[in-house]
């Protein structure tokens, strides 16, 4: 770890020497982070499943059947899981975007009163009604717009993120209901080629075994959008220019700066894409809820932030992957789907989400520490 | 109870027992990579003004420090009146009537200047605080000296100028008894009617019996004001003296005085093709500034912390806005506005504070090679991996980066490796011009040497290299051609065969230019 050590031994070797055995590799594409994750949810599931029962707890059981997992579970983590993806690139970047949530209530009533018709949207817009593909790109094009916003609060006003994306989460639930016809709900029932989004499923016919006594269901759609998102997201973070100049930014603004990074542009696009992400989770909750409903986002934000942290985000910024906060998602659903089998009411789970959320920044800020200690020596 | 005025206040104050003699003795502090001060010894006396004279890193500052209870000498000791005293923080120092005032001291930025001065020892009535006397005390103090137009009493902490700053430090000082007061370079951010007031002021100190230690970089002051002068190099005391006993050429040539280090470049092999140049630049920090540099030429930018080069090297590069002036790179006019902007036209920046502005510390060697290519790396903005990888690893061997992997966080990296990382960066970008900001700070000599080695042969390749330095070995063993900068100006333009450390020197210091040729033709 010292810098004397590092004097001493030779030039640069490969990071990957043949010597190395098959575990140590596994190991080492997963990651230390993301080995500590799957470990969590290991313990998480043996306390569900089998712990649970030891102190007489009823429901644990149920845990591994395809109706839990497929149904309750798989679908469960589709909301906060988009969310926590663009909140990943913003947290990278060493910002926070809090609004997601009301952004995502926008999405919602944006993507239905185009496809109703009505609203102030629906009302003013050319998209054609009852067209699924529309109503999809105009959730996601309010969101995007509403990353703008933050965006440009941020960067050409310089109002810290924090208190730019806390204001807008208040201003976006505003509009959110502006936006819907007397603030009421924009009911979709009748667009079944809609609601398919949330409710369709595929791989129903793959020749699977029950489990749990339940029949294979196939994979929820919203899954597989889930997904896909997370697929482009990595690639995004791992590949590309700006997820470079994300960790960029993230790791040392000034730094970043200084090699010729363009900040404004950068921290816009991410807050775009955010935004954007946000819609589409708002498009699926109408497709899921039947309505554009205003309130559909509501309090999410906490869950996708808390996901971000757990899933191994700095505080600080420069540090965090898709893949972390994937795994920090189902970590945060089986939580919460352990906590309804085993019957502990919606008030307990509250006080565990917001534990967990405090625990996973702690351990982050202990991490920090300790890598800054280990540079000083 | 008595409103007790500040006249019979200060009077009370020198009732108090004054310090007769204070004396530092053998005093040695190291830091790591560096002895700060090694076995000085002083002595400091009533009613005199002692100047404390020496390069950037002399030492000064530590001492300065020690006496402030700010830092623990490894050795020696600190005698008030023949009695040995240690002083394990500022306050046991304060108390002792110890003061060194910093050129930025603290403040607090929410409160007027009255409580600033008086903080932790506000007058009360029954636990509330007694503002009538209060103002009237500050108020009559500022008076007696003379102050009270330039540091009005209803201004708050985040509202005051530097100068003022410095003035309630010292209103701080004089309130508790001050028998040694110590003056950090407290001119440099003064007008000329301010360094008047305080010099009435210090002169006046010292009547009233009071020993002064003034710092400073400027000649002419220390030939105003003070007494005697204790000259400091490399850690060590060089000479305590009486300040009538020098000349200027003395006192220039006692804090150079090393032997002048070997040459490091065999030959000057400077081209005429201009790649930069700049005419009368104005700026925030800068003064009608006019330099050019020639490809496969180092030019070297000396001249004293805070003369405005690392602000110079920011502006050319688009980090900082300039006012007026142009900029010609390659015979074509340019507008520079932002670091991307200078990186895409073929400038190359490494700064002076590599972990807060040149390096991500906790990204990846590779990461912190690759970052001002990206656009090269990529196509479609999608990395080309293995590109990178290959990129990276090339010139992380070519310059000898000691680390395992590509991979490794650089701040992980010892000094040298991290700064040679910085360099990697840039060699990896191919620009025209370079500008290095003290590049060898820090790091230890063996990396310091492979430094200089590389600094030669990218000038070989036609680089136009500008190395900004505080060490002047340095300058003058690689420059081919010195500039030197005083106060945002540049005051002087050294071939390299005329170069010496006493004209680079008397440049840097002086406060005008006639002085300077004066000094540079001695």
């Amino acid at each position: 770890m010292s810098a004397t050590t590092q004097d001493s031994l030779p030039k640069v070797t490969p990071a990957r020497s043949p010597g190395v055995g098959l575990g140590r590799r596994i190991a080492n594409a997963i990651g230390s982070d993301n080995l500590s994750l799957l470990i969590a949810l290991a313990i998480l599931v043996l306390l569900i499943t089998v712990v649970s029962g030891w102190f007489g707890m009823d429901g644990g059981d149920k845990f591994f059947s395809w109706q839990n997992l497929m149904n309750s579970l798989a679908q469960a983590i589709v909301i906060v899981g988009l969310l926590a993806i663009g909140e990943t690139v913003v947290i990278v970047a060493g910002a926070l975007d809090i609004s997601v949530g009301s952004v995502a209530s926008i999405g919602s009533v944006v993507s239905a009163s185009v496809l109703a018709g009505t609203g102030a949207v629906g009302g003013l817009m050319f998209f054609p009604t009852d067209n699924v593909f529309f109503a999809v790109v105009a959730g996601i094009l309010a969101g995007m717009v509403a990353g703008v916003i933050n965006g440009l609060i941020v960067t050409v006003l310089r109002v810290n993120p924090i208190i730019a994306t806390l204001g807008t989460l208040a201003a976006f639930a505003g509009i959110a209901f502006l936006l819907a016809p007397d603030g009421k709900p924009i009911g979709v029932v009748t667009q079944p080629e809609f609601t398919w989004l949330a409710q369709g499923r595929l791989f129903q016919d793959a020749p699977i075994p029950p489990l749990g006594g339940v029949a294979w269901t196939g994979v929820p759609f919203l899954t597989i959008i889930l997904i896909f998102v997370a697929i482009i997201f990595h690639i995004l973070m791992a590949y590309t220019t700006f997820g470079r100049s994300i960790y960029a930014i993230g790791g040392n603004e000034n730094a970043a700066r200084l090699a010729g990074i363009n900040l404004n542009r950068v921290r816009i696009m991410m807050y775009v894409l955010s935004g954007g992400v946000a819609g589409l989770a708002g498009v699926l909750l109408s497709a899921r809820t039947t309505s554009g409903n205003p309130i559909n986002g509501v309090g999410f934000e906490l869950q996708a932030i808390t996901a971000v942290f757990l899933g191994g985000a700095a505080t600080a910024g420069g540090k965090g992957t898709i893949v972390g906060t994937f795994l920090a998602v189902i970590i945060v659903g089986v939580l919460n789907n352990g906590m309804n089998l085993l019957g502990f009411n919606t008030f307990v789970q509250r006080v565990a989400l917001g534990l967990l959320l405090i625990g996973a920044v702690a351990i982050s800020q202990w991490r920090q520490s300790r890598e800054a200690k280990a540079r000083a020596k | 109870m008595v409103a007790t005025t500040v006249s019979s206040k200060s009077a009370e104050t020198s009732r108090k027992k004054r310090i007769q003699s204070l004396e530092i003795r053998k005093i040695s502090k190291a830091f790591p990579n560096i002895q700060a001060l090694n076995d000085v010894s002083l002595d400091i006396r009533p009613g005199e003004i002692l100047a404390f004279m020496g390069e950037n890193g002399a030492g000064k500052s530590t001492l300065l420090k020690i006496l402030n209870g700010d830092y623990q000498p490894d050795s020696g000791s600190i005698l008030i009146d023949g009695q040995p005293v240690t002083f394990p923080n500022p306050h046991s120092a304060h108390k002792a009537g110890i003061r060194v005032i910093y050129q930025e001291p603290e403040i607090i930025p929410w409160v007027d200047v009255p409580e600033n001065i008086w903080v932790g020892e506000l007058p009360r009535n029954l636990g509330f605080v007694n503002r009538g006397k209060l103002n009237q005390r500050v108020r009559e103090s500022l008076t007696e000296y003379g102050f009270e137009n330039i540091l009005p009493i209803d201004l708050m902490g985040n509202q005051l100028s530097s100068a003022q700053k410095q003035l309630v430090e010292i209103m701080r000082a004089l309130k508790s008894g001050v028998s040694v007061l110590a003056l950090d370079e407290p001119t440099s951010s003064l007008t000329d009617e301010e360094v008047t007031r305080l010099f009435t002021l210090v002169r006046k100190l010292r009547d009233e019996g009071v020993a002064i230690i003034y710092v400073s970089h400027r000649l002419n002051e220390i030939r105003r004001l003070c007494d005697r002068i204790a000259i400091l190099r490399d850690g060590k005391l060089i000479t305590l003296q009486p300040l009538s006993e020098l000349t200027q050429s003395d006192i220039v040539r006692m804090m150079v005085g090393r032997e002048i280090s070997e040459v490091f470049r065999g030959d000057s092999r400077r081209t005429t093709r201009t790649v930069l140049e700049v005419k009368n630049l104005h700026s925030n920090w800068h003064r009608d500034i006019s330099f050019h540099v020639n490809a496969g030429e180092i030019v070297g930018f000396s001249g004293l912390v805070g003369a405005g080069r690392t602000e110079l090297a920011k502006v050319i590069f688009g980090a900082f806005p300039r006012t007026s002036g142009q900029v010609i790179l390659e015979g074509k006019e340019t507008n520079i506005r932002s670091p991307g902007e200078a990186i895409m036209k073929g400038i190359g920046f490494a700064p002076e504070d590599r972990k807060r502005e040149g390096l991500i510390l906790i990204r990846s060697v590779m990461e912190n090679t690759s970052i001002a290519i990206l656009r090269q790396l990529s196509r479609l903005s999608f990395l080309r991996g293995a590109l990178e990888r290959k990129v990276a690893t090339s010139y992380v061997e070519k310059l000898r980066v000691v680390t395992p992997s590509v991979e490794q966080p650089v701040g992980k990296l010892s000094g040298g490796n991290q700064q040679k990382v910085v360099l990697a960066r840039w060699l990896a970008a191919k620009p025209k011009v370079l500008i290095l900001d003290e590049p060898t700070r820090g790091i230890d000599v063996g990396a310091k040497a492979e430094i200089y080695a590389l600094l030669e042969e990218l000038a070989k390749q036609d680089i136009a290299i500008i190395m900004i330095s505080s060490e002047l070995p340095e300058i003058l063993g690689l420059a081919d051609r010195i500039y030197v900068m005083q106060n945002g100006r540049i005051t002087g333009e050294l071939a390299r065969e005329e170069a010496t450390e006493e004209k680079v020197l008397a440049l840097a210091m002086v406060d005008n230019l006639s002085v300077a040729g004066d000094a540079a033709t001695s």
